[in-house]
């Protein structure tokens, strides 16, 4: 019945459960620092897409009479969300003053990540506001089913 | 035989059907850069529906065309508001719920008159 949206909530939970996996990454890292002329660690944030009608098997099989054949100004309408990719955070690196370091560089700087912590929480807060969205939708999907199924119970 | 709430019930069932799509959809993306959320206007949706009595009840997509909903858009060009989707998605289960009860009850009627007399008169 509700095949369509189980597939949608299934990709939005697969893409947040991407997200928060950056972010524990992100926080686990925090700390992480670099030797000179080491890559040091940079924030990975998720990038999303919405995910094209058509290129999901089950909607390519549903044919015309189903709701993936939705359109807005002649295009697609994209079903579900797709991860776009990770971009690395260019945000400023982290330097401390440690001399005695064997980290340290010739100025006596040990370079960090450039990860902020504030930023991360705010960051899994809103990954899993919109984790609960999603299971919020599957779990009514599945109550409307229910209720169908069960009002026509003879 | 013509069973018009057959039709009227199929209608009200697919209509809500490709909104609560669109609102789950409208979930998934709400952190996807520049993404618009979509919405269907249910009367307008159901007036194409009731026009074209002769489609399949639940194909409603043909003539159905999702609009872009207006809200407020934010810094990643992002406007789906997860408060008002979610309000959506509860008025939409409402909406299914309501017409599978009333189709179960005309239904229900409709084979109680169909059933013979049980004192076989």
């Amino acid at each position: 019945m509700s095949g369509n949206i189980f597939s949608i909530v299934g990709s939005a939970l697969n893409a947040q459960d991407a997200r928060m996996a950056a972010i524990a990454s992100n926080l686990a890292n925090v700390d992480s620092i670099t030797a000179p002329g080491g890559v040091p660690y940079r924030a990975h944030e998720v990038v999303f897409q919405a995910d094209p009608v058509g290129t999901d098997t089950m909607e390519a099989d549903a044919g015309a009479s189903d709701a993936g054949s939705l359109e807005i100004n002649g295009g697609p309408v994209a079903s579900g969300v797709a991860i776009a990719g990770t971009v690395l955070s260019n945000a400023p690196l982290k330097t401390t003053y440690d001399p005695g370091s064997p980290y340290a560089d010739a100025q006596g700087y040990v370079t960090g990540s450039n990860v902020s912590q504030v930023n991360q929480m705010v960051d899994l807060v809103g990954a899993s506001n919109s984790y609960a969205a999603s299971v919020a939708v599957l779990q009514q999907a599945d109550r409307v089913d229910q209720q169908m199924i069960s009002s026509f119970q003879v | 035989m013509e069973i018009g709430f057959l039709n009227f019930y199929g209608g009200v069932l697919g209509a809500a059907q490709d909104r609560a799509s669109l609102i789950a959809n409208n979930i998934a993306n709400a952190d996807t850069p520049g993404y618009k959320a979509t919405d269907v206007d249910f009367t307008s949706a159901m007036s194409a529906i009731m026009a074209n009595p002769d489609g399949t009840p639940g194909s409603s997509s043909p003539q159905v065309v999702p609009q872009y909903r207006q809200g407020v858009v934010g810094l990643d060009g992002n406007d789906v508001s997860l408060d008002n989707e979610r309000v959506e998605a509860a008025a939409n289960a409402g909406t299914m719920g309501a017409a599978s009860t009333f189709l179960h009850q005309s239904t229900a009627d409709l084979v109680t008159a169909l059933r013979p007399n049980p004192s076989g008169n």
